[in-house]
């Protein structure tokens, strides 16, 4: 995953982008692969979730999601944590600029 | 980092479980499995909150009225309703829920991301506060080109 988190201010920017098919059931059929999405993205500063979604196949291929949060400050380590519908997960840290 | 799981779907609970509970909040594909399934938006979000009515005008939508990439349709969704979830339906592709957002106490919301369309459809956002209170905004996405795999 490409993770950028930078602070303005008391708030701390994020975005990130993961290299992903997204391609559920439907997509996957057509293109003969096996369904192959992230199904689950949690982001964490400081021992606290800042950021949690759940998502489809009906997100964009290699999607890059965009996040904003408080109670940071520069130097903290922000932490994705991607759970795939494999139940592949991928973990990955970034410290906040 | 990287954990792989052979179990199929069900290792995402698995895995999930293993991070202590005070970390994730609620993951959605998890508590709320039919949802993911239904094919209308109506029935998912009925799924989701047991409800599709919500008070319009506070949750803010951008979304292209003309997608010329339906692959590639940015979404943003902002507002400062104390929520506590908000989620992204559609009626363009095979089944309807896009997106489910956790959200933390004293968060800001203002979340971006890019969802696919095979056609012509409303968008719903529509969320839960915790005054316990619903929320909910629908704009129309025209799409020139279907990208839901087409």
């Amino acid at each position: 995953m490409k993770l950028k988190a930078k602070m303005k201010k008391d708030v701390t920017k994020v975005k990130v982008m993961f290299k992903s098919p997204m391609a559920g059931p439907e997509e996957a059929e057509k293109k003969k692969i096996k369904p192959e999405f992230i199904a689950h993205i949690v982001g964490k500063t400081n021992g606290k979730v800042v950021y949690e979604v759940s998502t489809s196949g009906f997100i964009s291929k290699n999607p890059l999601f965009k996040f904003q949060f408080k109670g940071a400050k520069k130097g903290d380590m922000l932490e994705m944590t991607v759970t795939d519908n494999n139940g592949k997960v991928t973990s990955d840290s970034k410290k906040i600029k | 980092m990287e954990r792989r799981n052979f179990l199929g779907f069900g290792a995402a609970a698995v895995a999930a479980s293993m991070v202590p509970a005070s970390l994730v909040a609620e993951n959605f594909r998890e508590t709320k499995p039919k949802m993911w399934q239904e094919a209308t938006s109506a029935g998912a979000i009925k799924d989701m909150y047991g409800t599709t009515d919500g008070i319009e005008g506070k949750i803010k939508l951008k979304a292209p009225k003309l997608a010329e990439n339906g692959g590639s349709i940015p979404i943003n969704i902002k507002t400062s309703v104390d929520l506590e979830s908000v989620a992204i339906f559609q009626d363009a592709n095979p089944r309807s829920a896009v997106a489910a957002f956790t959200i933390p106490e004293g968060a800001i919301i203002n979340y971006d991301l890019r969802m696919k369309m095979r056609k012509t459809s409303d968008v719903t956002v529509i969320g839960k506060g915790r005054d316990g209170k619903m929320y909910k905004t629908v704009q129309k996405v025209e799409v020139s080109i279907g990208g839901c795999g087409g």
